[in-house]
């Protein structure tokens, strides 16, 4: 029986930020999901590891716990069902985030389709469910920001995210959202510009 | 003394300069105090319930299926392994077994019950001898002829004197049909 590196190290990892310096570990990982004899124990290891990362990027895309929990099963669980179609050739977290946007962005689509809601005016409902979210914490900035990002595009909102938020490097963002690096600094910049017109309109 | 005066269009480009600037930096500021307050982390202004991702991990980690295809790949190739040409064709040697089990189990029956080969007519012994039985032809072959027939062949057989029909009839009834059954002089 393989042990698995990092089961132990991961178990306790609580960083609420995607890793940075994993490479290594990454490699690992991906050499051990190949192995039919630790595929199921590393698998676990990629929960454990990325779970609260995958989770806050899915939370701070639709807004509520239980809508992003049900995302993030089923991220993890699609992830597992086509897990022979990850090769290794694109970083781990990588492939992870494309699925959790993907799941994130198709939920979106379902709810814009339930509620009647466009994706691209999203005001109204995003400040309704800031002010109905009751985990909110009371500092004002922080309602703030939320309120500004939730008026953003979904596009932009996402990019914006991953760069503040995750402060993900361009060329990943490139990666798992399909688009130039010059389209994501300029949906950055964009997103920057509309969140000072937010405040500016409070002030 | 000469005086210099500042070209209008240099003070106009100082002057709007600063402001575009200054909204810049503006919007740079709020994002920079949200970063200091630490705000600019993924869980900033969000909570979750106690324990959730260790429950999470858990609860993820018990619920993922088996799957034969990355967790025993050998025993799945062997399922996905090409057909055989014996595989190909059993299910039709199958189906031809059974009809030729079919066939035999008739064969089988006919040969116990009798009722085996069917001869054709002609050269059936069964019904040579039926057929040279008179009474039998008689009875069941010829029995819808009428007494007025018989009388018929009668008169046209010479050997068979018409005044001895005569008499025969004389003594039974006179109507104009016979009636009942003849029995023929030897």
């Amino acid at each position: 029986m393989r042990t698995i590196p990092f089961a132990g190290t991961l178990r306790h990892h609580t960083s609420s930020n995607m890793p940075k310096d994993r490479t290594k570990e990454e490699e690992t990982l991906s050499a051990l999901l190949r192995d039919p004899a630790t595929v199921r124990e590393a698998f676990g290891d990629v929960i454990r590891l990325y779970s609260e990362p995958l989770y806050w990027t899915i939370r701070r895309m639709v807004g509520d716990h239980e809508d992003a929990n049900d995302i993030l099963q089923n991220t993890f669980m699609k992830a597992w069902s086509s897990l022979e179609n990850f090769r290794g050739e694109a970083k781990l977290s990588t492939w992870l985030y494309k699925i959790a946007i993907n799941e994130s962005l198709s939920h979106l689509e379902r709810e814009k389709r339930r509620t009647g809601i466009s994706l691209d005016e999203p005001e109204a409902a995003a400040a309704a469910n800031i002010a109905a979210d009751s985990d909110m914490d009371g500092e004002r900035l922080a309602t703030l920001l939320r309120q500004a990002i939730a008026t953003l595009p979904e596009k932009q909102r996402l990019v914006f995210n991953m760069k503040y938020f995750d402060d993900m490097k361009y060329e990943e963002m490139s990666e798992i959202l399909g688009t130039s690096v010059g389209a994501l600094k300029a949906s950055y910049h964009l997103a920057t510009k509309k969140i000072e017109q937010f405040f500016d309109n409070i002030d | 003394m000469t005086t210099s005066i500042k070209p209008k269009r240099n003070r106009r480009v100082k002057t709007i300069q600063p402001i575009f600037y200054q909204m810049a930096r503006q919007s740079e500021n709020i994002l920079q105090t949200a970063r200091r307050q630490g705000l600019a982390t993924p869980s900033a202004g969000l909570k979750v319930p106690d324990g959730y991702f260790d429950a999470f991990c858990r609860t993820m980690s018990d619920s993922l299926p088996f799957r034969q295809e990355i967790e025993d790949p050998e025993a799945a190739d062997k399922e996905l392994q090409p057909k055989t040409f014996w595989a190909k064709i059993r299910p039709y040697v199958y189906m031809a077994a059974m009809f030729a089990g079919v066939w035999c189990m008739l064969q089988m029956f006919a040969s116990l019950t009798g009722a085996g080969k069917l001869q054709p007519i002609d050269d059936n012994p069964i019904m040579a001898s039926a057929l040279s039985d008179d009474n039998f032809v008689m009875d069941y072959i010829y029995d819808d002829i009428t007494s007025w027939d018989v009388l018929d062949e009668m008169l046209e057989d010479e050997n068979i004197d018409a005044g001895t029909i005569m008499d025969g009839l004389s003594e039974n009834e006179t109507t104009t049909e016979p009636q009942g059954d003849y029995i023929l002089p030897q």
